[in-house]
């Protein structure tokens, strides 16, 4: 009896292709992707993040530091007028500023007032990333800086050492009442428009964009369930036009979305601090550029939904194929892994993922403080797709349920 | 009122064609039964009316006019009950009324007056805030019907209604049908119940293979059966019988009983004297033309569709 029915399950499970699917294909799929992903999650992720620099010190010890750099960084853009613009959009991900003093100051015994290396950063750039380039053109110029101080009291060696012996006396530099340390001579700076990066503020776009793309299942099964059970053959046979059906399905679903966005927008900005983590900020915003990226996301995920609910025939073909392709967007766009981390290749195909263009939009918005102007290029490719899948959906709408 | 000439119809990669030069006509007033086993191409033929197939060969009017047009035009003038329940499961009775109303063009006082007289004629007056999924099968097909008949329809296709009801919803449904052709509407019956159609068509097409078969009234179909003779005989073995039976037609045999399709020229007296004489003793005898069902099976022949 035992065998019969184990016997029973497994040929169920063998004839249930999207079940299978869904237990083979997806662990497949995510390893896969998730591994190429990380690939270089162990490996220095700021080695691949592209920078310019704007030199102008004519002293060694800028070119001395920026040949350091570059053996750890790799090449720098060209320099351009508009590096601030770039950063600011994210094209590159900072600029190395080394003021006219730097080499001067640098090797002096007193620092000036003013910052003589500045880090300008994408006001997107992961914390961690941030934290850890700024750490390290501190260690650079406190090096540089050592060494010169210490080429500069060559001539005094002796008396140097003898200063050096005396027990009251840590370090050469505080023994001439110098600081060694650099630290006061660099300055690290987001391009940020009036808001602070925090984790919240980095995630709060990410997982907007993906719960919007939630719809697609609900939408897809609701749709199926019309088709199976003659109600939409019911209202094509009353004369209710294709472009009608379509439209009455997408603006509910639109006014969730908008929901959805409102609800998780709150969470960031009230709910967040409460529970003691940082505040999602949308001081000074662009109200119209949200407003316009929500759109064309909840346009983008309506269209999808649609295509799909026209393509596929039964629920269980929804409920499998509208979750991974959900996922498996937000894996490829940047939505579960940070797309600075993936390797470049990856970073290419994240390209393609709708949900790249919507998180490219939303952190345009809150992070770079982008105006519609700023986000028109995310947008576009949204409102493309989705138009493309409505297109679909209207091809095969009208298909009979069997 | 409908009229439908030579219509012929290939689905995409289908070896035969799923109707083969079918022509009916259905007049207001009269129940038009349709018969067929499965995969006779009913549905083919309901799909074709109710706009969701086009036509491939022939030619679909109503009232002279193409149907194409017609559906275009005023596509509310034919209703499809479906076999299906198509209606929304989570909604209520009165919210999946309201719903298709707006969609067949209703609106204002129309639609509710509309909604209401629908509720009346099908009996759902306690039910109108229940939701779909928490009815009954009788219930159900009701509301299906009701949904049906919201923008008065002049032609209805009822497609097997009365599947999966208790006797008394499918007497109310069989009542609600007649009366629906009375106040002057066509309607199209599809049954795979003989008696159903016995009972309420005034016309009967059977189709099989895409063919119209028989079309007709009810007693024509059933003068043009052939006569038989039913009987159970003691005294003879299994092997006498059906030889001595043959000579008189064709013999079929199940659980001790005979039937003799009688042969042209053969008379019902001249078997029973035939048996008597061989020694047979007759326990039942019954003689008649086939009934709708023995004449379809007859037409269609027995082997499964499906």
């Amino acid at each position: 009896m035992l065998f019969a029915l184990i016997n029973k399950e497994l040929l169920a499970l063998t004839r249930d292709v999207n079940g299978l699917a869904a237990l083979f294909l997806m662990p497949v799929l995510f390893i896969i992707i998730m591994s190429l992903a990380l690939k270089d999650v162990y490996s220095p992720a700021i080695k691949s993040l592209q920078y310019t620099v704007d030199n102008r010190d004519n002293g060694k010890l800028a070119d001395t530091l920026l040949t350091e750099w570059e053996k750890r960084h790799g090449k720098p853009r060209q320099s351009s007028a508009t590096w601030s613009d770039e950063v600011r959009n994210g094209k590159l991900s900072y600029a190395l500023i080394i003021e006219k003093d730097f080499s001067r100051e640098l090797a002096a015994k007193q620092f000036g007032s003013n910052k003589q290396l500045r880090l300008i950063a994408d006001p997107g750039m992961d914390n961690g990333v941030y934290s850890a380039n700024n750490a390290e053109l501190i260690m650079i110029a406190t090096e540089l800086r050592a060494q010169a101080l210490l080429a500069a009291a060559q001539v005094s060696q002796h008396q140097m050492s003898q200063r050096l012996s005396r027990p009251e006396s840590k370090t050469p530099a505080g023994a001439l009442g110098t600081t060694v340390s650099a630290q006061s001579l660099v300055g690290t700076d987001r391009l940020a428009a009036g808001t602070r990066p925090t984790s919240v503020q980095q995630n709060v776009p990410a997982w907007l964009v993906f719960g919007m793309f939630f719809v697609v299942a609900s939408l897809a099964n609701l749709f199926i369930q019309e088709r199976q059970c003659g109600a939409l053959a019911r209202l094509a046979s009353l004369g209710v036009p294709t472009g009608t059906m379509i439209l009455s399905k997408a603006l509910p679903y639109l006014a969730i979305n908008g929901l959805q966005a409102a609800m998780m927008l709150a969470v960031g900005v009230w709910l967040m601090p409460l529970l003691g983590g940082d505040a999602l900020s949308l001081a000074g915003i662009d109200w119209n550029a949200l407003l316009l990226v929500l759109l064309a996301v909840s346009t983008a995920a309506i269209g999808l939904a649609l295509a799909l609910a026209s393509i596929v025939r039964t629920h269980a073909q929804a409920s499998a194929v509208g979750p991974i392709i959900n996922i498996l967007m937000a894996a490829i766009g940047g939505v579960m892994v940070p797309k600075f981390i993936m390797p470049e290749f990856m970073q290419r195909l994240a390209e393609f993922s709708p949900m790249s263009w919507g998180l490219d939009g939303m952190l345009a918005v809150l992070l770079r403080g982008s105006d519609v102007a700023g986000v028109l290029l995310p947008t576009a490719k949204l409102m493309g797709f989705a138009a493309l899948m409505v297109i679909i959906a209207l091809l095969f709408f009208r298909r009979p349920a069997n | 009122m409908l009229a439908i000439r030579n219509l012929s119809y290939r689905y995409p990669h289908a070896e035969k064609p799923a109707l083969a030069g079918v022509s009916l006509n259905a007049e207001r007033g009269q129940i038009l039964g349709l018969l067929g086993p499965n995969g006779a191409g009913k549905t083919t033929l309901i799909s074709h009316l109710s706009g969701l197939l086009p036509v491939q060969q022939g030619d679909i009017s109503i009232d002279g006019s193409p149907l194409s047009v017609i559906r275009r035009n005023t596509p509310t003038r034919i209703a499809v009950a479906p076999q299906d329940y198509a209606f929304y499961p989570m909604l209520t009775v009165t919210e999946n009324l309201e719903c298709f109303a707006a969609a067949g063009g209703l609106a204002g006082d129309r639609k509710r007056q509309r909604i209401a007289e629908c509720i009346a004629f099908s009996q759902l007056e306690h039910f109108a805030t229940v939701r779909a999924e928490r009815l009954s099968g009788g219930l159900r097909r009701r509301l299906n019907l009701a949904i049906a008949l919201l923008p008065e329809p002049e032609l209805i296709l009822l497609d097997e209604p009365t599947v999966g009801v208790d006797p008394q919803s499918r007497a109310f449904l069989l009542d609600a049908v007649k009366t629906l052709a009375n106040n002057g509407a066509a309607v199209i019956y599809t049954s795979h119940y003989m008696e159903e159609i016995e009972a309420i068509a005034d016309r009967v097409i059977i189709i099989d293979d895409g063919r119209v078969l028989r079309d007709g009234t009810l007693s024509e179909l059933l003068n043009d059966g052939v006569a038989h003779v039913r009987l159970a005989v003691d005294g003879m073995t299994e092997s006498q019988l059906n030889a001595l039976l043959a000579r008189y037609g064709a013999v079929e045999s199940s659980g001790g009983e005979w039937r003799v399709m009688l042969a042209t020229g053969q008379t019902p007296a001249a078997l029973l004297a035939a048996v008597e004489g061989a020694g047979g003793r007759l326990r039942h005898a019954e003689f008649g033309r086939a009934n709708l069902e023995q004449l379809f099976m007859t037409l269609t022949r027995r082997s499964l569709r499906d």
